[in-house]
């Protein structure tokens, strides 16, 4: 027992001595092993994360035959907490994981996931992406909205390609979807009018995750409005200016009553419940997450995949100011505290996965992938109807801010969205208090009592 | 800690009995070896589960520590406390719990202390009763907030629908800053007025029978001996029952957690909901232990009350 | 003696033919109060008896509105979806297995440590005896969520995050407290004078409550042993902070992921819930004799 107590003393003390950086990868993959291996990740649990196992389990092996490839998944609202626990444990027991774009700063500050630079060069060619699809899920510090900074480092590779489509009722609002943000609005309060018990539009709106946030960030892009200044880190006054006011109006007062009552705590699911019930005329959602609404089991839409056709309508989002679309989908990256032999195995995975039939493949088996020449590709663009819809959004994505803070950042626009969705604050002073709050976090060092309140 | 509380349930004369009646020397020794060996096992075990960690909390509370961050400790001293202390977020939070403790805690006693009642004056089916109506109280948080939250849903819910059915609006349970927070309420209320009744039900059939034979020789009105011979027997066992469920509706985080994750804004994050907040989303590990501390701190001071109430019990 | 249930109903009725609540209106008000009973016992039930409905509807009907209670397709496939998924074993019914695992070994473990450790407390004089026991108690009463957080720190040193050995020593802390006080009771009620008279056969200290004393608290152990079994079956905290992989995740975090994918299969939670829920409830039937000293951590026993 004190022997235990002098221990652990002893090596909370010892431990961490100073701000790590990210370990270096080797430019070569090392000699992978023979034995068997299990090569694990972590995702949280929906469908990609399945599709993902039972893809790599079918082809990776036909190359590495020793290798059994293991997703573990976590809820959603676990999803980063589970992978950042163990990161601060250090102790992981995932090889890959699969980390949201914005999570990569908090990831490489801490000295998490390994600097992957000089494996990127040596083994990937990145000319077949577009710059800024690389950019997103690897680079720190982050890319300026659609471009890459060569001279960065990378610390991952994409796996999994998203964006935000619009879902709409053909059937109810006919087969050309609006193309301005305007338009999109005043057609749904129209349809929403013609239709009792169809509200017009559906979105989220829950305060986990990224929910409400990624929503407010939808509509001040499309409506010209900035998250933040990276260069002088300045939240306070850009996010709250003009057009981030609009643009949170825009949402609370023209937006927000078109949708459901009690749709304020809508995510993903629920949003895709209401379009298979038929119960909403426009609804957005991620692409990724779109699948479930052609399966007849889930819908009363149709009873087979076309009748649902039928009715559903894919298209990109509508433009206003600009035609800004948000970024999703998450990258591969490799954690610091993996066995050296998992993590040779983890990058020979990496530039497997990367090849131009293995995307092609991907893309097939449901996934959506990253090369150009796979995304343009007849097995992806026929994968699934919103294919397209990703294809066409890859030149518009902006992403949030990719910062260690961004936990905490996501968490205070969550809530106050939220909030003002809800009636529970003024769009204005729901606004203000993100920006003011924002603007504390990036500006407190981590170096002070009472911090994170 | 505590001289004044009361543990033992001893009989008088049982310290006495334990001691062999022939008392050798190395018998006694033996007993007491006998003691430690059977205690220290488990004292051990909390020692390092609890204690120790509660001591390296404390430590870490007077520091800027984070578990992710790296970086060695630095001490900050009370700026946590008073930061935690100062905070208008946390005020927020713990009105939210004190609302939610006593809305909740209230309702359950009411509740539960009217379905004993009315359970100790059946003849029959009352094992059959008493059995059914514990049922909530034996499920677990995750599935009694799923499941609640399927059916507060406005749109697909059965109790929107059944609303709807009595021509009665709907009602955004779970989205409204006041119905969300009654809902949570009203959720934990379903989950353990059988607690309270359960414990009230064991006072109500503990009240001796003559008694109310006395009392109904006097001709005593029903209100009266209800108040002066029911209540009093039952009283004492339910302040220990609202003292149990206070202390454990104070550290709720399951339900919130599930049923509304804090919202609609931060309306519903309960004092543990947000300490998970500090700690996980932000890793502000020093902070979080602070905050942590206080609330131990609530809690050692509401189970003092607790047992000085069942020392009060004892001694009637 | 703890007052059971059973006890509630076999003892008789608080008054008898003379009572006189039957002079105040007798059977008009008996019939309201079994009324205002049977009002409260369904309001009590709705949600079970939606839930078990809900685990055998399709799911189309399980989004119907208005609700469907009565005219529903019964169909078992959520309960097959539990336990088998497409080529398989369900990682949900992986998360039972490590359920019964983790809450199996835990109770044990407590068993183990807390009941001898009850035994002395009831039997000798131990130094500041009433201070151990308040710190005992007051150790079960820390917020699950405040004590997550010393003890990841204290698990990572030890690579005791994500393990079943993890989960298994913290939940076997949160029992000892609970055993101890829940059997302090029980051997309060074993008369020290049967290990004394065996002690006087020549029996040791030990061996007297090895052979007498023990066998007559083995009931009490069970019912112990059961309330520590459905803390731990139940407990969601910790296992959604010290747990990630589908090796080690226990079944309450398991069922929460159900929800927050792309869609929501209620029918399948529901299901999920049902099986889980099952096991305690047999439990909970079997200790009901000692349910209110069960949940009162022993504290109210009479």
């Amino acid at each position: 027992m004190a022997a235990m107590l002098v221990a652990t003393t002893m090596a909370a003390c010892g431990q961490d001595d100073g701000a790590t950086s990210a370990p270096k990868a080797p430019a070569t993959i090392p000699e992978l092993t023979k034995d068997p291996l299990t090569l694990s990740f972590i995702w949280f649990d929906w469908p990609p994360a399945h599709a993902l196992e039972a893809f790599a389990n079918a082809e990776y092996t036909k190359v590495r035959s020793n290798v059994t490839i293991k997703v573990n998944t976590v809820p959603n609202a676990n999803w980063h907490d589970a992978m950042f626990t163990q990161f601060a444990a250090h102790k992981t027991d995932f090889d890959i994981p699969i980390l949201d774009s914005q999570h990569i700063g908090e990831a490489v500050t801490n000295g998490n996931i390994l600097d992957i630079t000089d494996f990127v060069k040596k083994n990937i060619d990145v000319k077949a992406y577009n710059p800024y699809l690389l950019a997103a899920y690897g680079q720190y510090p982050q890319a300026e909205t659609g471009k890459r900074d060569e001279n960065a480092s990378l610390y991952g590779l994409p796996l999994l390609g998203d964006t935000w489509t619009m879902i709409y009722r053909k059937d109810l609002i006919g087969d050309k979807p609006p193309q301005t943000w305007d338009e999109m609005i005043s057609v749904a309060e129209k349809c929403q009018a013609d239709n009792p018990g169809v509200s017009g539009l559906a979105f989220h709106q829950a305060n986990g995750s990224d929910a409400a946030a990624v929503t407010y960030n939808t509509v001040n892009g499309v409506y010209g409005g900035n998250l933040w200044d990276s260069k002088t880190r300045k939240i306070n006054g850009v996010l709250n200016d003009a057009a981030g006011q609009e643009a949170m109006d825009v949402l609370v007062n023209k937006m927000k009553p078109l949708t459901a009552a009690g749709s304020g705590n809508w995510f993903i699911d629920e949003v895709n419940a209401a379009v298979a019930q038929g119960k909403a005329c426009i609804a957005f959602n991620w692409i990724a997450a779109s699948g479930g609404l052609l399966d007849p089991k889930q819908s009363t839409l149709g009873t087979t995949r076309e009748e649902i056709l039928d009715k559903l309508g894919f298209a990109t989002l509508p433009s206003q100011k600009t035609n800004l679309v948000p970024l999703g989908g998450m990258g591969m990256h490799v954690s610091a505290y993996s066995p050296a032999a998992n993590q040779a195995e983890a990058l020979n995975f990496m530039k497997w996965f990367e090849q131009p039939d293995i995307q092609k493949k991907w893309a097939a088996a449901g996934g959506v992938p990253s090369r150009t020449d796979a995304l343009e590709s007849p097995e992806f663009l026929n994968a699934g109807p919103f294919n397209k819809v990703y294809a066409d959004s890859v030149s518009r994505m902006r992403d949030m801010w990719n910062v260690p803070e961004y936990a905490r950042l996501v968490d205070i626009e969550n809530t106050n969205v939220n909030a003002a969705l809800n009636g529970a604050k003024t769009p204005k002073d729901a606004l203000n208090d993100i920006a003011k709050e924002q603007q504390g976090v990036l500006d407190s060092g981590s170096r002070k009592g009472g911090g994170g309140l | 800690m505590s001289d004044s509380v009361p543990l033992t349930t001893d009989h008088p004369g049982q310290v006495a009995s334990a001691t062999p009646p022939a008392p050798g020397r190395s018998r006694r020794l033996s007993d007491r070896g006998l003691a430690v060996a059977f205690i220290s096992p488990a004292l051990l075990l909390l020692l390092a589960m609890s204690v120790f960690p509660l001591l390296w909390a404390l430590y870490l509370s007077f520091t800027d520590y984070s578990a992710t961050r790296g970086g060695p400790a630095h001490f900050v001293w009370f700026e946590n406390y008073t930061a935690i202390l100062t905070s208008a977020q946390v005020h927020l939070r713990a009105l939210t719990t004190l609302i939610y403790v006593v809305g909740a805690v209230a309702l359950q006693t009411v509740l539960g202390f009217s379905i004993a009642y009315l359970i100790s004056r059946r003849t029959h089916g009352r094992g059959l009763l008493t059995t059914l109506f514990l049922v909530p109280m034996m499920l677990s948080q995750v599935v009694v907030g799923l499941f609640w939250k399927f059916m507060l849903d406005a749109q697909f819910g059965v109790i929107n629908s059944m609303l709807g059915s009595l021509g009665l609006g709907q009602v955004e349970w779970l989205t409204r800053q006041r119905t969300a927070l009654i809902s949570l309420i009203v959720v934990d209320t379903w989950q353990w007025t059988p607690f309270i009744m359960l414990i009230a039900l064991a006072g109500l059939t503990a009240v001796p029978k003559y008694l109310y034979e006395a009392a109904s020789i006097d001709r005593a009105s029903e209100w009266f001996r209800f108040r002066t011979i029911t209540l009093p027997l039952v009283w004492p066992l339910l302040l220990i029952a609202v003292l149990f469920r206070a202390i454990e509706a104070f550290r709720l985080f399951d339900l919130v957690y599930i049923l509304t994750s804090g919202g609609p804004g931060v309306s519903t994050e309960t004092l543990s909901f947000h300490v998970y907040k500090v700690a996980f989303l932000g890793f502000n590990t020093g902070t979080a232990s602070a905050y942590g501390i206080l609330m131990v701190l609530v809690v050692i001071v509401l189970t003092q009350l607790y047992l000085r109430y069942l020392n009060k019990l004892k001694e009637d | 003696m703890a007052v059971s249930v059973d006890e509630a109903v076999s003892t008789g009725p608080v008054r008898d033919h003379t009572s006189p609540a039957r002079r105040f209106g007798g059977r008009g008000r008996s019939v309201l109060e079994i009324a205002l009973l049977t009002v409260l016992a369904v309001v009590m039930l709705f949600p079970v008896l939606w839930m078990i409905e809900t685990s055998i509807k399709e799911n189309r009907d399980v989004y119907a509105i208005p609700a469907k209670f009565f005219d529903f397709t019964v169909t078992l496939d959520h309960f097959k979806d539990v336990f088998v998924a497409s080529g398989g074993r369900s990682s949900l019914s992986g998360s039972f297995l490590n359920s019964f695992v983790v809450a199996g070994v835990s109770t044990v473990l407590a068993t183990v440590l807390g009941v001898p450790a009850a035994w002395a407390y009831s039997r000798f004089a131990v130094k500041a005896k009433k201070d151990q026991l308040f710190f005992i108690l007051s150790t079960r009463f820390m917020p699950p969520v405040v004590v997550v957080i010393p003890i990841f720190l204290m698990y990572r040193q030890f690579g005791l995050i994500d393990t079943k050995l993890g989960l298994i020593l913290i939940y076997t802390a949160f029992n000892v407290p609970f055993t101890i006080w829940m059997m302090k009771g029980f051997v309060d009620e074993v008369p020290a004078e049967y290990e004394d008279a065996a002690m006087l056969d020549g029996y040791t200290r030990l061996q007297a409550f090895w052979r007498f004393t023990l066998p007559l608290l083995l009931p009490g152990i069970a019912a112990t042993a059961v309330f520590a079994l459905i803390f731990s079956w139940n407990e969601f905290v910790f296992a959604i902070f010290l747990t990630s992989s589908d090796d080690v995740r226990t079944a309450p975090p398991a069922i929460a992921g159900l929800i927050g994918g792309t869609t929501v299969d209620w029918g399948l939670v529901a299901a999920a819930s049902v099986v889980f829920a099952l096991p305690v409830l047999v439990f909970a039937y079997l200790v009901r004799k000692h349910l209110v000293a069960g949940v009162t951590l022993g504290a109210v026993r009479r």
